[in-house]
């Protein structure tokens, strides 16, 4: 079963072609790279998954609890609500709400599914202590760095317990220092827990230390990766972290606040870390 | 790379659609033709040589300063829209090799442009319309062709019009020079310091005191200094409200932010809190309006039960003055309103595609907006209403505050600005999907 599945994904813009023609399938527990020349269509193909623009042609096979969807079939309203409550973002540059303060940021997300604002502001806190935030909880965001504000975002994009992350360039802003640890918290923080991540690199660091790695040229899937199987990438699992999901549920249980009961969410601490090639 | 070479591509039409581009033209086409109308009509008092003429000029000069400083700073919004509508073709321009010099001048000049049209269009406006200007009756006579504005002067208005709208402009993109998420990087939100409150709250209480000893003395004195005297307290009144009008913003918001239970109510009093100066800058013309209609009421009132005689037509032109001055505000106030709207739409634009991306429904982020704005406003229009009450009490009298002409006059007000601000919420509304689900190329 896998997490999210592509068949024949065909875009265009004007003359354009953004996909031209894509597959892919990604395993829960994945974390897949997408690599590829500027214009090659990672983006779009990314967007493509997560719901944000509908392809021409092609469907998006996503599982959740309630059986499998076509991304591709949903109405603009059902694709935003569930890119809100399945899957998380992190984008270049944090993309966070400049008013609020860096926990308001990450709770707003599990406010805006449901949840109320007393035990957001907590959860949000966990989580932004166990990236290494403690203490920053009431900055605002013109006061972080940048691979703080990442952080931020991160915990965002996870607070909900969305089952895939889509990820574009997390780091394309960050020095490769401050890169490494983004994507040590971002890996710890998704298939570190058994979730999913689909991340779009320029970055040959950052792409090697996910489980696949995949390339697009013009528009194709050029290599669809080791492991393109089905099988999830070897995941070794720190004790302490939750385990993955079993195989045939691959989803993870949704926020409490619309949903069935989540796992307890522990708080990961550093040394839980999580990488698969370290 | 000259400027020139690049001006085709900064002209080029954007994804923002033509609204953008009309909005600040309209916008200054607007300020230039009240300009020129209320400038015209004060005018005409000063060619006058009766012995009322003076106490007519004063009160022409305090209507047109009512005017002018709210629709300065709506050119001043017009123009900072013009200028920042295209900024997201700066780093395009910039790769292109263009200096930032370049692009300054590019936006500037592009910005003074649409103003210097729109001022053309305003001035020819205000000459079409002072027919109709002339047909108010001041002084129990039609102002007359003396409403039409001379063309050097209709020359001098345009030309100040637009350099206002080229310094505003230039201002204005320094700051995203600067820090390309301009307001936005902000640190700490500003705070109003508390002297400024002390001596506002000191000012009010003095004008209350004096006006509660005027209605004894005031019947000494000749009507010209009675209405200087209240023009002055009003003024004050007035002036007070503006400094206070930001703090009670934040004051609000601050406690609103605690309380918030909801995503939309959270993000509104935040955006409050940030800067309670530019919420107080797209309801503060309301509040002043209803500061204004409130003295209205009463004096309509009081002029349906005072009998007839020579200070009736005194009190009737004072009513035609602020039936004029309201108007005029209410048009300045819906243009602000949408201005600034669609700068901060704009100007967020990036952000509303990411929040977007996450699945935040375009439908909160404009109910957020929706609040952010209605909820400042409710308040200040409610102090204002109060604060001209209480004023107006000690002169006249607790009665004719509850006259039903007061009443009807004040509710109108009120009622028509909060829905002229509500339009000005409604038809930026379309320019927040458009930008919230735009498909761009880069992530
Ligand atoms: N909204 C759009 N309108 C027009 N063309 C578009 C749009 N979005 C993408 N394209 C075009 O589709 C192609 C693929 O774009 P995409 O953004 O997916 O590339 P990318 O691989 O993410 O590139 P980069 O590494 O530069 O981010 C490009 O040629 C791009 O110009
Ligand atoms: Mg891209």
């Amino acid at each position: 079963m896998q997490a999210i599945s592509a068949r024949g994904l065909r875009k265009t813009y004007g003359p354009t072609t953004a996909l031209a023609g894509v597959d892919i399938d990604i395993a829960p527990g994945e974390a897949v790279a997408i690599m590829g020349a500027s214009g090659s269509g990672k983006t779009t193909l990314l967007h493509a998954l997560a719901g944000i623009v509908t392809p021409d042609v092609g469907a998006v096979h996503l599982a959740t609890p309630m059986g499998v969807v076509d991304v591709a079939r949903l109405s603009d309203a059902e694709r935003t609500r569930l890119r809100r409550e399945r899957f998380g973002f992190v984008f270049q540059e944090g993309m966070l709400v400049p008013e609020l303060t860096a926990v308001e940021n990450v709770a707003l997300a599990l406010m805006l599914v449901g949840a109320p604002r007393a035990s957001a502001i907590q959860e949000a806190a966990m989580w932004l202590g166990s990236l290494g935030l403690a203490g920053m909880e009431d900055r605002r965001i013109g006061q972080l760095s940048g691979g703080q504000a990442q952080r931020v975002a991160i915990a965002r994009a996870q607070v909900t317990g969305a089952s895939i992350v889509f990820a574009d360039e997390p780091t394309g802003a960050l020095d490769s220092v401050t890169s490494a640890e983004v994507m040590s918290a971002l890996l710890s923080a998704t298939v570190g827990r058994g979730r999913t991540l689909v991340l779009v690199t320029h970055d040959e660091q950052v792409a090697a230390r996910c489980s696949r790695v995949v390339r697009m040229r013009d528009g194709l899937l050029v290599d669809a990766g080791a492991g393109a199987a089905g099988a999830p990438a070897a995941s070794p699992q720190p004790a302490g972290t939750l385990a993955p999901p079993a195989p045939g549920t691959a989803v993870a249980a949704p926020h409490p606040a619309y949903g069935t009961p989540a796992a307890p969410r522990v708080p990961l601490t550093t040394e839980q870390q999580w990488q698969v090639r370290a | 790379m000259s400027a020139l070479r690049l001006a085709p591509l900064m002209l080029r039409p954007s994804t923002q659609g033509a609204a953008v581009l009309a909005l600040p033209m309209i916008a200054f086409g607007i300020v230039t033709w009240l300009l020129g109308i209320v400038v015209g009509g004060a005018r005409a008092f000063f060619t006058w040589t009766t012995p009322d003429a003076a106490l007519y000029q004063l009160l022409a000069v305090v209507a047109l300063a009512l005017l002018a400083v709210p629709l300065v700073s709506l050119g001043g919004s017009a123009a900072r829209l013009s200028a920042r509508r295209r900024d997201d073709r700066l780093a395009a321009l910039r790769l292109l090799g263009a200096t930032s010099g370049t692009v300054l001048a590019l936006a500037v000049a592009e910005a003074t442009a649409l103003a210097l049209v729109g001022a053309i269009l305003g001035v020819a406006g205000a000459a079409a319309t002072s027919p109709l200007i002339g047909l108010i009756p001041f002084a129990g006579e039609p102002l007359g062709a003396s409403a039409l504005l001379p063309a050097t002067w209709s020359i001098g208005l345009a030309a100040a019009v637009t350099l206002l709208a080229a310094s505003s402009a230039l201002l204005s993109m320094r700051r995203v020079m600067v820090t390309p998420l301009g307001v936005a990087r902000r640190e700490t939100p500003a705070r109003v310091h508390w002297i400024v409150i002390v001596l506002a709250v000191a000012a009010m209480a003095i004008v209350a005191g004096a006006f509660s000893s005027f209605a004894s003395i005031g019947a000494a004195l000749g009507v010209v200094a009675m209405v200087a005297v209240l023009g002055v307290g009003f003024g004050i009144a007035m002036l007070v409200l503006n400094l206070l009008g930001p703090w009670l913003l934040g004051v609000q918001a601050r406690i609103q932010a605690r309380r918030a239970s909801s995503p939309v109510r959270l993000i509104a009093a935040r955006t409050v809190l940030e800067s309670p100066k530019a919420a107080w800058r797209q309801v503060g013309g309301v509040a002043l309006v209803t500061f204004v209609g409130v003295i209205a009421g009463v004096g309509s009132a009081l002029l349906g039960s005072a009998d007839a005689g020579g200070e009736m037509t005194l009190a009737a032109d004072i009513r035609t003055g602020l039936i004029i001055t309201i108007v005029g505000s209410f048009l300045t106030v819906a243009c602000t309103v949408g201005l600034q709207q669609a700068a901060s739409i704009l100007d967020g634009r990036a952000l509303s595609r990411a929040l977007h991306h996450g699945g935040m429904d375009v439908s909160t982020m404009d109910a957020a907006r929706r609040w952010a704005v209605l909820s400042p406003l409710l308040l200040v229009v409610a102090v204002s209403a109060i604060a001209a009450s209480v004023l107006v009490v000690p002169l006249l009298g607790m009665a004719l505050l509850f006259e039903p002409v007061t009443v009807l006059i004040t509710a109108g007000v009120v009622v028509t600005g909060v829905v002229i601000v509500g339009v000005g919420l409604l038809v930026t509304r379309p320019l927040l999907r458009r930008v919230a689900t735009a498909h761009v190329a880069t992530a």
